[in-house]
């Protein structure tokens, strides 16, 4: 591949102080985010936390209100040809030209980008099934998916953004996508982002996990270790803020509304439950719920 | 041949994917379903067939080698190590059941199930698998 990628690059993704507002509402609120390179992680949050607006400004798609994007280390909204070709986005719509058939669609995407793998793609489209010579709006909403991951695959990305890509699969097409952005990942180290409100696909292969809540990245951090040192409390809330501060936590929950989840500070074990205060091990959903309220 | 089908995952768990990997060999070299010499399925191979990131199966197959459990061999594939040749004994092996059945008997005692129910609960469970 090309010699850029064997010295250092820079984060490949970094914002800063970013806010874009749709009226009176700001969806996104001065957000600071770094993205490691050669990593899978995960963004979370609630339908309406703002997931597709950070997507698309960090892509450029949007221009924000304040702040700065930098994307494999150029700014967003001037990305040059030679980066964005560096770029795979499967985005929540599909945004394939529905009058074409797939076989065209790829044909006429090939042209634009020098690492085009067509012995993949064949084979994608021969395993998923994907009819070659209807309209893509003749297409099921499955296919059509289907066929923008293809499209989003075909060109080896360095950083591949997938905006809720497995909203319209079934439990067997999603298997088939994660199997093949498993083998990306093998082969080629790409970084990938990944929103969607599935949390056990997500588990299967973020190993970072990013929530976005209030206009900002509330937390980022590895999931085996949030799973490892998050606990859930359970009993009336003095007695949990009691056994909080004693035991040196860090309360997570945002609000009551979610469950009370709180995380270790140390490498100390789980601390023992009191005849007042339950402690069990956190979930992903524990989590999500409590600092996504 | 390695057996993939020894492994598998539970998402939604408290417990990290990698952890539950390493549980499971853990428990197959106990039982003697894997013996010294015995291959471990490749990185690839397995986080394939889980559909899970490789980087979690690779942390869970350090993790064994670390425990002695496995050990690399010249090449990629890892193996189940030298002395691991037979089954532990079954008292030993118990002892490995005993966090499980700790957080049943818990949920026993909030549901405030006699253990009488709950234990023939447990050996119906236990014979419904034999079956299989």
């Amino acid at each position: 591949m090309n010699a850029s990628q064997d010295h250092a690059v820079p984060a490949c993704l970094s914002l800063r102080g970013l806010s874009v507002s749709f009226g009176a509402q700001r969806v996104l609120d001065g957000l600071d985010w770094q993205l490691p390179t050669g990593q899978v992680v995960g963004l979370l949050g609630r339908n309406g936390a703002g997931k597709t607006t950070l997507i698309e400004a960090l892509l450029g798609l949007r221009e924000p209100d304040a702040g700065q994007a930098l994307l494999l280390g150029q700014p967003s909204q001037a990305l040059p040809d030679d980066v964005r070709a560096r770029i795979g986005y499967v985005p929540q719509r599909s945004d394939l030209f529905e009058w074409l058939t797939a076989d065209q669609l790829l044909a006429y995407f090939r042209s634009f980008y020098p690492r085009w793998n067509d012995a993949m793609v064949q084979g994608l489209m021969s395993r998923w099934d994907i009819a070659r010579d209807k309209p893509i709006g003749k297409l099921s909403g499955g296919q059509q998916q289907r066929l923008s991951i293809v499209r989003a695959l075909a060109h080896q990305p360095e950083l591949l953004v997938l905006d809720e890509p497995v909203a319209s699969l079934d439990p067997a097409g999603r298997r088939d996508f994660l199997g093949e952005l498993v083998d990306q990942v093998v082969d080629r180290r790409t970084t990938v982002l990944f929103s969607t409100h599935i949390l056990s696909d997500l588990e299967r292969v973020a190993v970072d996990v990013a929530f976005l809540t209030g206009g900002r990245i509330a937390l980022h951090a590895p999931l085996d270790e949030l799973l490892e040192s998050s606990v859930r409390l359970g009993g009336v809330p003095a007695d949990i803020a009691r056994f909080v501060s004693e035991h040196r936590l860090q309360a997570l929950s945002r609000d009551a509304r979610g469950p009370v989840v709180a995380r270790r500070r140390d490498a100390s074990g789980m601390p023992p439950a009191t005849p007042t205060v339950s402690v069990d091990p956190a979930t992903l959903e524990d989590l999500f719920l409590a600092l996504t309220a | 041949m390695p057996d993939i089908s020894l492994f598998s995952v539970v998402a939604g768990s408290a417990e990290p994917i990698y952890r539950q990997l390493v549980a499971q060999v853990r428990r197959c070299v106990a039982g003697g379903q894997l013996k010294a010499g015995d291959e471990l399925p490749s990185v690839r191979d397995l986080a394939q067939s889980l559909a899970v990131n490789p980087m979690t199966v690779s942390k869970a197959f350090g993790l064994l080698e670390a425990e002695g459990l496995v050990t690399r061999r010249r090449g990629l594939a890892m193996v189940i190590a030298e002395q691991h040749r037979r089954a532990q004994p079954a008292a030993d092996r118990v002892d490995l059941l005993r966090p499980t059945l700790e957080r049943a008997a818990q949920e026993v005692r909030q549901l405030q199930l006699p253990s009488s129910q709950a234990l023939a609960l447990f050996k119906t469970i236990l014979h419904e698998h034999e079956g299989e």
